[in-house]
């Protein structure tokens, strides 16, 4: 049976890549973006649902990390000439203007530089709980921005780069997407997966079973801030431009919306959710435009979608608390035992 | 020999003081009670014992071991497992998963090997399964494995919080209330079950109750709490005909 999944899995992911190639060749050079961005909004929408979802702890500080790992990872990408000519306020740091390096080792470093802010940030803040945990965790995400806008010489401040190298393609951003799926299914599946589960349903009976409760919450934090930090690198290498103000709350509240529509706890439901979510923010780009009726046009409001997301968020927080997929997950167990299952129907 | 002694432990919170100089010794292999009214401070008595609250003062020891002030999650480690009064299962997990939780704390590895899934991994996950399914068995758990536990009947439930409590391979157990919502044939079952598990696992139990029968029936040794004081402690007969047990339970004419 585990073979079974294994070879099955092999078998999807290779199907999945074909996908992506036709995808890539069909499509136009603005839906191959989309396509792009959906990679990268999943990465996101796993980070943060392993520390909500997962572990419970209602976190709200994705894009803080996401502004290091995009820094991270423009500055050591950057070619020296390039670097001269846009820090021209301030020059930049001597130490950091000969880097050069290509994308994977930048887009491992930035994760890690995440990483360990997030380990940093968690030690104080993992001492909070539910809504107090938010609030210190969005404090922080701002704090980060601040900081990154005030360090001139070395963030080009406000700013901002431009010309980032466009290494984001298809491949990168889906690449990244599937190593993030496998890795958050075998570590959800694992014993450590389990206690992390245990802290979000009972913490009091968690510590009581033995688990380290600082230790694991340390550990899901840090997780999940480096694969925000490579979310947020692989956004900036999609964008090529990078300033402050694009890390602001709106961009956790966009990647909070995949979780709660994906349902909080489910891997499966992250990945639908946001390439739904990614699709339908472009698709209703029309609404923010004006909208010709034939008989009479009505004036688009630029942010319109934004209120259309703002009461979809709101219904489903009503009406269907569990999202798209709950905390259930695809297994091939599932779809295998569901196809014996109209086998034997067919027998009788 | 005391394999969990409490020597003087008072709790104090702000002003009031929740329990008193309370002293206690369990034996190894014998079943103690802990009654009195509610509000006596009997779960808090058990909440300084399993390492929630540190004690104001007094010092409990385990194995002759000074444990005062040690976190929950290495306390149990070290072989003290508690249930709770109001059951706190892993509503949304598996059966099977909420017993398998109670073992990760003797599994020796690190996230990213359980990740790769190194040979060492898959050996140790192979044996938690293995020794949860032989637990499950033994307290007659193993028909609803798969089934949320949140979804089980309140006695399974119950019975499962000992499961679980047992999977951290403890030396001393304390259950809070076990018997809390039984009728009197479901708490006879759990007197024998309680015996069974003592004899089974090589435990010394030491139990919160209010169903008298219960403690009564199992414990040789019986604690009173009223008001955080300790008003007698003795054998069953011996507090049955404490004239001090009767007042703070039925009050004085």
């Amino acid at each position: 049976m585990k073979k079974k999944k294994i070879i099955l899995s092999l078998i999807a992911i290779i199907l999945f890549f074909s996908l992506l190639f036709i995808l890539n060749s069909v499509f136009n050079s603005h839906q191959t973006r989309i396509l792009r961005l959906c990679g990268i909004y999943v990465v996101l929408a796993l980070s943060l649902n392993l520390i909500n979802g997962f572990t419970g702890q209602f976190s709200l500080g994705t894009a803080g990390f996401m502004a290091i790992g995009a820094y991270t990872s423009a500055i050591l990408t950057m070619p020296p000439a390039q670097k001269a000519s846009a820090y021209y306020l301030e020059p930049i740091v001597p130490w950091l203007a000969d880097i050069e390096m290509s994308f994977l080792p930048a887009l491992i470093i930035a994760g890690l530089i995440s990483a360990l802010i997030g380990f940093i940030v968690a030690a104080p803040v993992l001492r909070l709980r539910d809504d107090y945990l938010a609030i210190a965790t969005l404090g922080f995400s701002e704090i980060i921005r601040v900081v990154i806008t005030n360090l001139q010489n070395i963030t080009n401040g406000s700013l901002g780069l431009k010309g980032l190298p466009n290494y984001t393609n298809v491949w990168w951003s889906w690449g990244v997407a599937v190593v993030c799926i496998i890795f958050m299914a075998l570590l959800i599946n694992s014993s450590y997966g389990r206690a992390l589960k245990a802290i979000r349903e009972d913490e009091i009976a968690a510590e009581a079973m033995g688990i380290n409760l600082f230790r694991n919450k340390l550990f899901a934090f840090t997780v999940s801030s480096f694969m925000a930090g490579v979310g947020g690198a692989l956004l900036g290498h999609l964008m090529g431009t990078i300033d402050p103000l694009m890390f602001r709350f709106t961009l956790t509240y966009n990647i909070l919306l995949i979780v709660v529509v994906g349902g909080i706890g489910s891997i499966t439901g992250s990945v639908i959710s946001g390439v739904i979510v990614t699709v339908a923010m472009e698709a209703l780009r029309i609404v923010d435009g004006n909208i010709d009726l034939g008989f009479m046009v009505i004036k688009g409001i630029p942010g319109m979608r934004m209120v259309i997301f703002s009461i979809l968020l709101m219904v489903i927080i009503l009406f269907f608390r569990r999202g798209i997929m709950g905390t259930n997950e695809f297994s091939w167990k599932w779809i295998l035992e569901s196809k014996l299952f109209k086998k034997r129907k067919e027998v009788a | 020999m005391a394999i969990l002694k409490t020597e003087n432990i008072t709790m104090k919170f702000g002003g009031i003081t929740a329990v008193s100089d309370f002293t206690m010794e369990l034996e190894k292999n014998k079943i103690i009670g802990l009654i009195g009214p509610n509000g006596a401070g009997k779960t808090t008595a058990f909440n300084v014992i399993t390492g929630v609250y540190k004690p104001t003062s007094g010092h409990i020891f385990y194995n002759k071991e000074n444990i005062t002030g040690i976190k929950p999650h290495n306390i149990t480690k070290l072989g003290i497992a508690r249930t709770f009064q109001n059951i706190r299962l892993f509503k949304e997990l598996s059966v099977l998963e909420n017993v398998l939780i109670a073992n990760h704390l003797r599994l020796k590895s690190n996230p990213f090997s359980a990740v790769v899934n190194t040979p060492n991994y898959v050996r140790q996950e192979k044996h938690m399964i293995e020794k949860s399914l032989a637990l499950l068995e033994e307290v007659d758990l193993i028909d609803v494995k798969d089934e949320k536990s949140f979804s089980l009947p309140y006695g399974y439930q119950r019975r499962l919080e000992i499961a679980r409590a047992l999977a951290t391979e403890p030396k001393v157990l304390l259950l809070d209330e076990p018997a809390a919502g039984m009728n009197p044939q479901e708490s006879n079952q759990l007197m024998e079950f309680i015996i069974k598990i003592r004899d089974k696992f090589d435990l010394s139990i030491f139990m919160i109750e209010h169903h008298m029968q219960v403690v009564m029936g199992v414990c040789e040794k019986i604690y009173v709490l009223d008001h955080g004081i300790t008003i007698a402690q003795g054998t069953p007969h011996e507090i049955q005909n404490n004239p001090r047990v009767i007042e703070a339970y039925l009050g004085v004419e």
